[in-house]
């Protein structure tokens, strides 16, 4: 268990990915106190305010409707990292469990996996996912099983190839002729052990999700109106960017920085993971 | 935090002005000219203009566009047209005779007409385009309306009859609305492939002098114009497929007019001194309006109360002043305001919610459990507006949606692309509530949206309306043609329709255009038949013209 607090600890050393870290956490902190921070009701219209400047009442302006921009950037943050979290815990639970499958009992059972993988590898995502939601009601929680179905392929390729490793290594081989149940072989000796990897392909996976929400929402297809996300509050401001560029500036930067962060650390985590780069296991 | 934002518009508006500054330099010399002076009436110049879409031919029967038709009226004439108040008058026709039956209409037309090669227009030439445009053969989509008539006569060089199985009312619009072609070159060839669709001969203002697929389509003045010359020489069209590209051109002062969306008419360009400076804005009524529509055959849509009380509970006014930014009109009929056919008496649903409420709890709706939502027999009252991706429309729902709330109803919206929306719920009735738009004619006849026997898929009146008094006033209607009795029908139906609201009318929009301060002539209000409906008229004074153009 030690593994990944020293992995943290030895990502965070570098400065790249502790910014990322820092950047993660402050995007939390704000989404999560929404309620407490927004100096508006995200949903609250005011015709009188349509496309106001950036000024001391409205730190971001207001939108089309009058209603305040970064009291929507706030509440859009949460469904952002919501949709982010949850899609990659539904593509990772997927992943681990193909993956260990694949992994532990090989002969056929891997082949069918590995060949489904390819096969969902060869459909472009986002085309996938646009020709799911046009069947589906576009909706928070469709957003967020379809991304997750969508993208446990990469993990599910990790985990076999961690649990091929593993399995020839000594400890498990011990472990087996001591007469280890495979259940108990897989959750306590293969699958800790391959912990680390996994974190850090689900750290990049969630800004892959979060901008495919963005996305998603940018093409109307996300989450509905009037709840406010990142993608559909720059959607809106396609339509005025001549004109209110704060409409497209603020949630733009707010997608691009949120990934940037999300990147930083997996990339840090995975430098420091790297075998090369001094003390592992 | 504000400093920054101030620096970053500073920097945009900056480099917004230098490149409208860059774009200009070829006619910096006419950034110095007040616009305002007052300059003799002469003719000449170019007038240059853009649209979206190139035209797939000129025989406007045949392509069925409004790419198409909007160059090709200026080069064909109708039989009839609407002059400035959308009264009928003659366009190729002196006068026309409606028999006692009202089933037999005589046109004469104009003495010595001719077409631009010089050849004389004859009532052979009307004929020959009824037989044209009825053609199986060419299946033009305009074909219907022709279709009705049972017999079409030419008893002289200058008479043109036609004979109607029963008298149909909507018959005059129709022939104002059919180009007639030249029968010397079009018989015997396939209009659909013949080389005249590209290069027409007509009757009109204008004729092609050139078109440059994918450039510019250019037109210059006819001498032999049966209704006289035009003003300005040239008329020159230009493709621009992009929006924001024509909107980019009009500033750089080259196009001379385009339509505009809201947020450009009165957010972008008064803001602008130097766009003010050269461009003038106009605003008209068109003749469509956004309205939302209940499925009459979901509960509890049937009940009349019911939508009348989310009729008084949703504020039209501040759809119309946050939406269009006040450029709408609230209504009360589904005809243009100020149109004879439009009822002066009616006044629209004003935002009343106590009305709503006693409306609803009259309906037997009740929040029986506090929830803040009305519920009926255990159930919540909740329905889900669909709309099309259209960003008016969206937002236009959201108000709706905030407001239907504080009565106590529980809306949910959903945008959907338009390909699907129709197939997938219009066409199969598989909705509550939509948030759409009518574009309209000019003939009041509106039997295909409202009469009960429209309900097919695919049809018009996909909200169900089934009213035996709109269908008698409908049937009335398309049987009248004395223009007084028709507009009594007509105010009584749009009385029926209002009462019974079976559709909320959220706004009719207005269309609104900029034109360079060059040209003039250009009626200001616009009348009922819109700003182009005299631009033969319009001039352009020899000092404001391009330099490049008029030097030739």
């Amino acid at each position: 268990m030690n593994t990944q607090t020293t992995l943290f600890k030895k990502a965070l050393s570098n400065p790249l990915s502790l910014a990322g870290f820092i950047i993660i956490v402050c995007v939390f902190v704000l989404s999560m106190l929404a309620p407490i921070v927004a100096p508006y009701d995200p949903n609250y219209i005011d015709v009188k305010a349509i496309l106001l400047e950036p000024s001391i009442q409205h730190w971001m302006g207001t939108d089309g409707l009058g209603r305040d921009v970064l009291s929507r950037m706030l509440y859009g943050g949460r469904i952002s990292l919501l949709v982010g979290l949850v899609a990659v815990g539904i593509s990772t639970a997927i992943g681990i469990l193909l993956g260990a499958l694949a992994g532990f009992y090989r002969g056929w059972v891997d082949t069918l996996i590995m060949r489904i993988v390819d096969v969902m590898l060869s459909i472009p995502s986002f085309f996938l996912i646009l020709a799911v939601i046009a069947f589906l009601t576009p909706s928070i929680i469709n957003i967020m099983i379809v991304i997750g179905l969508t993208s446990w392929m990469g993990v599910t390729r990790l985990v076999r190839a961690e649990f091929l490793s593993l399995s020839e290594r000594e400890f498990v081989m011990a472990s087996r002729t001591l007469g280890a149940k495979n259940s108990r072989l897989i959750f306590t000796h293969l699958l800790p052990n391959s912990l680390t990897p996994i974190i850090v392909s689900a750290v990049l996976g969630v800004a892959g999700a979060v901008l495919m929400e963005s996305g998603l929402s940018f093409l109307g297809l996300g989450v509905q109106a009037p709840q406010a996300s990142w993608g559909n509050i720059l959607t809106d401001g396609k339509e005025y960017i001549q004109f209110a560029w704060w409409l497209s500036l603020f949630p733009g930067l707010a997608i691009l920085i949120t990934v940037l962060g999300y990147n930083l650390l997996g990339e840090g985590l995975r430098d420091a993971l790297d075998p090369r780069s001094g003390t592992n296991h | 935090m504000s400093p920054l934002f101030l620096n970053l518009n500073t920097a945009i508006c900056l480099s917004l002005t230098l490149f409208v500054a860059g774009c200009n330099s070829p006619n910096e010399k006419q950034n110095q000219i007040d616009y305002t002076t007052q300059f003799p009436q002469v003719s000449g110049g170019t007038l240059i203009n853009a649209m979206t879409g190139e035209p797939s031919g000129l025989i406007s029967m045949i392509a069925g566009e409004s790419a198409s038709s909007a160059i090709s009226s200026n080069i064909f004439n109708s039989l009839l047209k609407y002059d400035k108040n959308l009264e009928l008058e003659g366009d190729l026709v002196a006068h026309w005779e409606i028999s006692a039956d009202q089933k037999t209409i005589t046109f004469k037309l104009k003495p010595n007409l001719k077409w631009a090669d010089n050849k004389p227009l004859t009532s052979a030439d009307v004929l020959f385009t009824w037989q044209a445009v009825t053609n199986e053969k060419n299946a033009s989509p305009y074909a219907s309306d022709f279709l009705l008539v049972k017999k079409a006569e030419t008893p002289d060089a200058q008479t043109f009859r036609v004979t109607y199985e029963q008298a149909y009312a909507p018959a005059l619009d129709s022939w104002a609305g059919l180009q007639i072609l030249p029968k010397h070159l079009l018989e015997g060839k396939d209009l659909h492939t013949t080389a005249f669709a590209r290069k027409p001969i007509g009757s009109h203002y204008y004729q092609l002098d050139s078109w440059k697929h994918g450039e510019h389509l250019k037109l210059s003045k006819n001498a032999n114009s049966v209704l006289g010359p035009a003003q300005i020489d040239n008329l020159v069209t230009r493709i621009i497929p992009d929006n924001s590209a024509q909107f980019l051109e009009l500033m750089a002062d080259n196009i001379d007019l385009m339509g505009l969306d809201p947020i450009k008419y009165s957010r972008i360009i008064p803001a602008r001194p130097e766009l003010q400076k050269k461009l003038a804005l106009y605003k008209e009524l068109g003749n469509s309006y956004t309205y939302m529509g209940f499925n009459l055959k979901h509960k509890p849509f049937d009940d009349v109360r019911v939508r009348r009380a989310i009729n008084y509970a949703i504020d039209k006014q501040e759809i119309i002043d946050g939406v269009y930014l006040g450029l709408g009109i609230n209504i009360a009929s589904p005809y243009k305001p100020g149109t004879r056919w439009s009822n002066p008496a009616l006044t629209p649903y004003p935002y009343d919610p106590t009305k709503a409420r006693a409306l609803l709890k009259e309906a037997g709706f009740t929040d029986s459990n506090g929830d803040g939502i009305l519920e009926r027999d255990g159930k919540p009252f909740s329905f889900e507006i669909i709309t099309n991706q259209n960003k008016e429309r969206e937002k236009s729902a959201v108000l709706i949606q905030r407001r239907l709330k504080e009565v106590g109803i529980d809306v949910q919206i959903r945008a959907i692309e338009w390909a699907s929306f129709i197939s997938r719920f219009i066409k199969t009735g598989d909705f509550d509530v939509v948030v759409l738009g009518w574009g309209l004619g000019l003939d009041p006849d509106q039997y295909n949206i409202w009469h009960s026997s429209q309900q097919a898929s695919g049809q018009f009146n996909f909200i169900g309306y089934n009213n035996p008094k709109i269908d008698k006033l409908l049937e009335q209607g398309r049987l009248e043609l004395n223009p007084d009795k028709r507009m009594e029908i007509y105010h009584q139906f749009s009385a029926t329709l209002l009462e019974d609201s079976p559709i909320i009318y959220l706004s009719a929009g207005y269309g609104l255009t900029a034109i360079h301060k060059r040209v003039k002539g250009i009626d200001d209000p616009s009348p009922p038949a819109g700003i182009g409906h005299n631009s033969q008229d319009w001039y352009i004074p020899q000092p404001l013209r391009r330099n490049e153009i008029s030097a030739h």
